[in-house]
């Protein structure tokens, strides 16, 4: 993934606090709001959506606190989703299908299907994902407007 | 693209501007301009909540007068299963049905079993067809516009199955032809609805070319007259109670998959539609098939255009639900086979109406949002409504879009005053 991407036409960022499943989600709405706003194609805001609400509910679940950055490029639709929080020890792993570490609670609330991360990359055309143990998170993804 | 005709409208004689429309419509498609609402209906979905919300008889109903019936040579009644939850809980629907016809229809015909038969057909879609899943039920017209002009992602989400009441319009019209020897447009079919997106639904169809119905007459409008003719006892013979308690539940939210063998279902109602449609678009609810939704608050018997409270309504059904007993079940392998041979499918795709973009281009779009962004902190964020716009961020989009002024806020004005005065103030001392 190219680091020095052109400057954004827009930013929006959208802070998330963890464990607040009261407002879990509401982000992606808010970004979805903004994406039809500007008219951007239902296909593109539905993989763009699918990848943003896992990251936002990940965040909830697991990070202190966070942020999503959403950003309009002319080619793309870009987020960065950066966290404060225990961070994830071995990312391959993580990102294998069906691994979870969900607790009770949280699968009670219909996540921790193993699904999160895979699925983002899935829904995405460019996804990257960094992590430091004890420090937090930042996972990157993007979905061509083209 | 805007129909023309409407189930709903706005007299603007009656309007005093009030603002009560405006602040109930679910997509903020109402805006008070030069005095009276009006509605936008692009943004429109139909739902009648402007309706309900109006004490001025301003936001009206257009359901079909009860006059249009002498246009046609025999004219039938189908009423909607909540037309039975109206008259207490020991009318049973053959007196409702024998009433219909002693207050101008010359027949009244009832779709409990067509109910049915679509709940099936439903399951049996659920089992066989063609994803993405879940599948969202068609038979609340305002979500199927809804998913329309906000959520067009979940368009292929809709169930391709047409409604019960379009199904039962369709083989009535033919089969009353035949049996009468009369040309089809002699025959006058009207659905007793409980709302006004039946009505405008039967004027601009969504996945249906054109309505089997020729107009809708409102529960609320009809209601008196039956009141009337269900003092008068019926023939005995009509008595015989012959309607299908699992059609019957339709009337309620939950009743359309209280019948469905497949229990991977979920019943959402009222404002819930909207946060369960934000998530779906967002991949969740994987593991539901089958969508039931109401923009009213209970479903059909909830409706604007009825007459009896909702929870009145409802004991109504549950008592004349068991008052028939158990369902003689539809031919299963029948359904399946008329699901196979597209008996049940919807005429034509559904299309998104998507909502108008903030600009032309993505570049100018995110120019006005970038504008609309700045205008936010100006604005008290009291949403008042007194501007017109429901709430402070809908004045700044059509402020943007070139609609309406700043100045159309009055806080702003009054702080524009209270200067103009100081300063006025300051000059004299």
């Amino acid at each position: 993934m190219p680091t020095d991407v052109a400057e954004p036409l827009l930013v929006e960022r959208f802070p998330i606090r963890g464990g607040d499943y009261e407002h879990g989600g509401e982000a992606a709405t808010r970004i979805k709001a903004i994406m039809r706003q500007l008219g951007v194609d239902p296909e593109i805001m539905r993989r763009l959506s699918i990848a943003n609400f896992e990251a936002e509910m990940n965040l909830v679940m697991y990070a202190d606190e966070g942020c999503m950055e959403f950003q309009v490029h002319a080619d793309a639709v870009r987020v960065v989703v950066a966290d404060r929080g225990p961070g994830i020890p071995d990312i391959e792993l993580a990102m294998q299908e069906g691994w979870s570490t969900a607790t009770p609670e949280m699968r009670a609330r219909g996540f921790g299907a193993g699904l999160g991360l895979p699925n983002m990359k899935r829904s995405s055309d460019e996804f990257e994902i960094s992590s430091t143990v004890g420090a937090g998170t930042t996972v990157r993804y993007a979905v061509y407007l083209a | 693209m805007t129909p023309t005709a409407k189930g709903h409208f706005i007299e603007p004689a009656n309007c005093i501007a009030c603002m009560a429309c405006t602040r109930a419509c679910p997509t903020r498609a109402i805006r008070v301009r030069d005095g009276h609402a009006r509605i936008r209906y692009e943004l429109c979905i139909d739902c009648g909540a402007c309706v309900r919300a109006c004490q001025y008889g301003a936001a009206r109903a257009a359901t079909t007068p009860p006059s249009h019936l002498d246009r046609f040579e025999y004219t039938v009644a189908v009423p909607s299963m909540t037309l039975y939850a109206q008259f207490g809980r020991d009318v049973v629907p053959s007196r409702i049905l024998h009433a219909l016809t002693q207050v101008g229809f010359d027949s009244a015909y009832d779709i409990s079993w067509t109910c049915e038969m679509l709940a099936g057909a439903t399951d049996a879609y659920v089992n066989e067809g063609r994803g993405p899943w879940p599948k969202i039920s068609v038979t609340c017209p305002a979500v199927v516009r809804l998913v329309q002009v906000r959520y067009p992602g979940l368009i292929p989400n809709l169930l391709p199955i047409e409604t019960p009441r379009e199904v039962a319009g369709r083989l009535l019209r033919r089969r009353l032809s035949a049996e009468l020897g009369l040309a089809p447009g002699a025959i006058g079919i009207f659905f007793i609805t409980p709302c006004t997106a039946i009505m405008d639904s039967i004027l601009s169809p969504v996945g249906l070319q054109q309505s089997y119905f020729d107009g809708a007459l409102s529960i609320a409008e009809i209601y008196g007259p039956l009141l009337r003719a269900l003092e008068v006892a019926p023939p005995a013979d009509t008595l015989v109670d012959e309607i299908s308690p699992r059609g019957l539940l339709w009337a309620m939210a939950g009743g359309e998959t209280a019948g469905m063998r497949n229990s991977n279902t979920m019943t959402v109602k009222g404002p819930d539609v909207q946060y369960v449609f934000d998530r779906l678009e967002a991949g969740t609810f994987q593991s539901v098939d089958f969508i039931e939704a109401y923009i009213c608050p209970d479903g059909c018997i909830s409706g604007g255009l009825t007459v009896e409270r909702r929870c009145a309504a409802q004991r109504n059904v549950q008592h004349i639900a068991k008052g028939l007993g158990a369902s003689p079940a539809v031919g299963e392998e029948r359904i399946r086979r008329l699901l196979r041979e597209d008996f049940f499918a919807t005429e034509e795709e559904f299309k998104a109406r998507p909502v108008q973009p903030l600009g032309r281009d993505l570049r100018e779009a995110v120019a006005r949002q970038k504008e609309l962004e700045a205008l936010l902190p100006q604005l008290p964020g009291k949403n008042c409504a007194a501007c017109g716009a429901p709430d402070c961020a809908t004045l700044a989009e059509d402020v943007v879009r070139g609609e309406a002024s700043l100045a159309d806020c009055v806080f702003l004005k009054i702080e524009r005053l209270e200067g103009d005065l100081r300063a006025q103030e300051g000059r004299v001392s």
